[in-house]
């Protein structure tokens, strides 16, 4: 057959007029559109087998229930476990960006010496060194852990000492260890019961305490309502976040809430709100009304909506002991939704600085908040994730980041129950990471490893026969019939909640109204994040958006 | 029976946390980059603080968190795209933006009565090794496109894919919840199928503390919000409300 020209223009516009017909055009069409949206310098999230798994947040004491989303064996979201009758599946609002952490451009991703890069089998030598010299001092941010009782345990064996650096929440209850002979680490608040709190600045909707916990109760009992079954009343220099959602907020004038709290234990005294026992403060409650910016008329007027519904629980942001002794005035230490003795655990607060200019070297775990720099000639072994930057410490040691050890969770510092968590590693060291502990347990191999406190521990919970495990079922430890089967459970990060506290367990003597007088400072909202860093997502909330002030210090 | 998913968000209720803000952001991998502003940056879903404007122990504040309202009548964006880049899934009410499409001319911001939309001005980059975070549920948007909240459609793609594969053809509500709504530390933010009378949201919308933004424009958004104070719910109409001066802090 032969093929004329005329041949081909029918097979040409016959194509052509076919091609529009078909969906090729269109498909090329959207093919271009999405090759145009993948061009190569675009991020491309991991490929991979995707899971859901538990774990804790070890990023600040309150240890709140993760549920992380995991890609390819990286977490890639996280979101709260809504299981946990702790925290009730809330997180605060840095959590959702946790995972974003341990790519950190601030990552501490080598051991270094002064500033340059330095080995491991160097550190343990230098602190190794340090010891057989002379007295070192162990600084611990999070107590009650396993890793804790290694770095305690070293100290002692060591002729050093082991020294808590307190949040703010713990040392609120140091005033009570005094007054009642119990540890401000086996205090807490007994929320739930409470039926009116009095906040002194703390921020109660805005960080302080278990995310879940407070606001939960809040929202339930409160939000919104004219006549709430729980009064929340906040005393603060300023239109807070707590203070705009509270039932009455009280405007005071700046670092007047110990005088404040002076004048009400007063007017509650003299207007027979209370029973008359105890000392009263010296101040009289016109010059605390002039002193805080309000009247006498007014306190006189608050201290009866205060007792109008009991139990009311006063709480404070900071160690404040006029604060701490109008919870005695109001008798809500050692009573039901006051100030409850949740623990036996002993040890009493120490400030560290004490010991540390005597010291030959100081070992700073990395659980100890960033801005904590001791004024010392010691050689400073910090441990750290992240580089804060502009602190002096003569090693930094690479510390596992989130999610990339497997740690247990101690009680918080608020709660009023006991609680025990173990967390998972669900996430893959990128460097040569140690904790503190790990690394101690290689400078003296005779210290238990962390694994094997944590089994002891287990076993205790076991022998002691009380409390329940909370999983995905709710199971009394005396059912458990092995300490194993029950750090099985527990390392699914379940989680172990003592028996809730008995009133009257908790005596108390004030002899007389104490006379120090502290300024509450403003606790910046990111504060309690023990890393130094903040996820970059953070930035959504204070630069791309006006929602919140930049943080200080911190680097997103 | 096809769905109108919505919100019925409870502003008494609402700290201003911010953590809906942060999961949103996580869950739909919005870069957060350092030329980013409160004027350039992506925030689809974006907690604004109000007050009555007084001054001293009468002022009163509260936050309002600001995200597309999913209208259901004449959605203005629908509308203006010559692109065809936006339109309002029949089945679920979601009012769907397809970056593939959008040629960037912003014109569906301008006409969005809430500001809900957001122009991606620069190419999404995280700092090394750090897109091993994303999530791949959701593909990086490039710069040029114009974005905003989708009700975290990737989720309900999960939840169907979950029911197609149990041999379901609904989904259970359970499986398919936004991501703000998950986050939400007080349960301010509530979710559902406003179609659906038995529904909680679809009750909760027709409570008389119930609003909508700028109702009066008649485009029928699928967010609700509620409040028992008077001069939050004078926010709705900015200049027809009671007599109390409601700023934007």
């Amino acid at each position: 057959m032969k093929v004329t020209r005329r041949d081909l223009f029918v097979w040409g516009a016959g194509a052509a007029a076919g091609l529009v017909f078909t969906p090729v055009p269109w498909k090329l069409l959207d093919d271009v559109s999405i090759w145009s949206q993948n061009w190569p310098w675009i991020p491309q999230p991991p490929r991979g087998p995707i899971d859901f798994k538990q774990s804790f947040c070890a990023l600040c004491p309150q240890g709140c229930g993760l549920k992380v989303k995991i890609a390819a064996g990286w977490p890639v979201g996280i979101a709260g476990v809504s299981t946990n009758p702790i925290t009730r599946g809330v997180l605060c609002p840095l959590a959702f960006g946790a995972h974003q952490l341990n790519w950190h451009p601030r990552r501490v991703r080598g051991v270094q010496h002064k500033g340059v890069p330095s080995s491991w089998q160097d550190a343990g030598a230098a602190f190794a060194k340090a010891c057989s010299e002379g007295p070192v001092v162990v600084i611990d941010g999070q107590p009650g852990r396993s890793a804790s009782t290694i770095l305690a345990s070293f100290a002692e064996k060591h002729d050093g000492s082991y020294h808590v650096e307190m949040n703010s929440e713990t040392r609120a209850l140091v005033p009570y260890e005094s007054w009642t002979g119990v540890s401000a680490f086996a205090l807490g608040y007994d929320l739930e019961n409470a039926r009116t709190i009095v906040s002194f600045g703390a921020p109660l909707l805005d960080g302080w305490g278990i995310p879940g916990r407070f606001t939960r109760l809040w929202a339930e009992r409160a939000a919104g309502m004219s006549d709430p079954q729980l009064r929340l009343i906040q005393i603060e220099d300023s239109l807070s976040r707590t203070a705009s959602r509270a039932w009455k907020w009280i405007n005071i004038r700046p670092g007047s809430e110990s005088v404040l709290a002076a004048g009400l234990a007063r007017a509650l005294i003299e207007e027979k709100l209370v029973p008359a026992h105890g000392p009263m403060p010296d101040i009289t409650v016109s010059d605390a009304a002039a002193q805080a910016g309000t009247t006498e008329a007014a306190i006189r007027d608050l201290v009866h909506t205060i007792a109008e519904r009991p139990p009311v629980l006063a709480i404070a942001n900071n160690h404040n002991p006029e604060i701490a002794a109008l919870n005695v005035v109001l008798g809500a230490v050692g009573a039901h939704g006051g100030v409850v003795r949740r623990s036996k655990r002993t040890g009493k607060y120490i400030p560290a600085e004490a010991q540390i200019p005597n010291a030959r070297a100081v070992l700073i775990d990395s659980s100890v908040l960033w801005d904590f720099a001791p004024e010392s000639d010691a050689e400073i072994f910090r441990f750290a994730a992240w580089d804060g930057g502009s602190q002096k410490s003569d090693w930094l040691l690479p510390a596992p980041g989130f999610l990339e050890e497997v740690t247990d969770v101690p009680t918080a510092p608020t709660s009023a129950v006991e609680t025990y968590a173990i967390a998972p590693q669900l996430s893959k060291p990128q460097f040569e990471v140690q904790s503190a502990a790990q690394f101690l347990v290689t400078i003296d191999p005779t210290l238990p490893t962390i694994e094997n406190v944590i089994h002891s521990r287990c076993g205790y919970l076991l022998h002691q026969r009380r409390g329940t495990v909370y999983g995905p079922e709710v199971t009394a430890v005396a059912k458990f019939d092995s300490a194993q089967k029950l750090e099985a459970e527990l390392s699914k990060a379940s989680i172990w909640i003592g028996d809730p506290p008995s009133p009257g367990g908790l005596r108390c003597e004030l002899k007389q109204w104490p006379t120090e007088i502290v300024s509450e400072s403003p606790q910046n909202w990111a504060s309690i994040w023990n890393a130094p860093v903040l996820p970059p997502l953070v930035t959504k909330l204070y630069r791309e958006s006006t929602l919140r002030e930049a943080p200080d210090r911190r680097t997103a | 029976m096809s769905a109108r998913y919505g919100m019925v968000i409870d502003l008494d209720r609402c700290t201003g946390c911010g953590a809906c803000m942060m999961a949103c952001a996580s869950e739909n991998n919005v870069p957060s980059l350092p030329q980013a502003s409160a004027c350039t940056g992506l925030t689809p879903m974006l907690v604004r603080k109000v007050s009555n404007g007084l001054q001293g122990s009468e002022r009163h504040e509260a936050f309002i968190p600001i995200l597309c309202m999913h209208c259901e009548q004449d959605t203005p964006c629908v509308h203006v795209c010559p692109q065809q880049a936006v339109e309002v899934d029949k089945a679920t009410g979601i009012v769907m933006q397809m970056p593939q499409r959008c040629l960037g001319c912003r014109y569906c911001m301008t006409a969005c009565p809430y500001h809900a939309r957001y122009f991606n001005w620069w190419d999404p980059a995280w700092p090394k090794g750090m897109e091993k975070s994303l999530n791949p549920g959701v593909a990086p948007r490039m710069r040029g496109v114009v974005e905003k909240c989708n009700l975290c459609h990737a989720r309900l793609h999960a939840a169907k894919e979950k029911a197609a594969a149990a041999g379901k053809r609904e989904i259970d509500p359970a499986d398919y919840i936004p991501a703000c709504v998950e986050a939400c530390a007080t349960g301010a933010i509530q979710f559902g199928n406003l179609a659906d009378p038995k529904d909680p949201i679809a009750q909760e919308s027709q409570s008389p503390d119930a609003f909508r933004l700028l109702a009066k424009l008649g485009t029928q958004p699928k967010i609700y919000y509620k409040s028992k104070e008077a001069w939050v719910r004078a926010l709705a109409e900015p200049n027809s409300g009671p007599n109390v001066e409601a700023k934007h802090v």
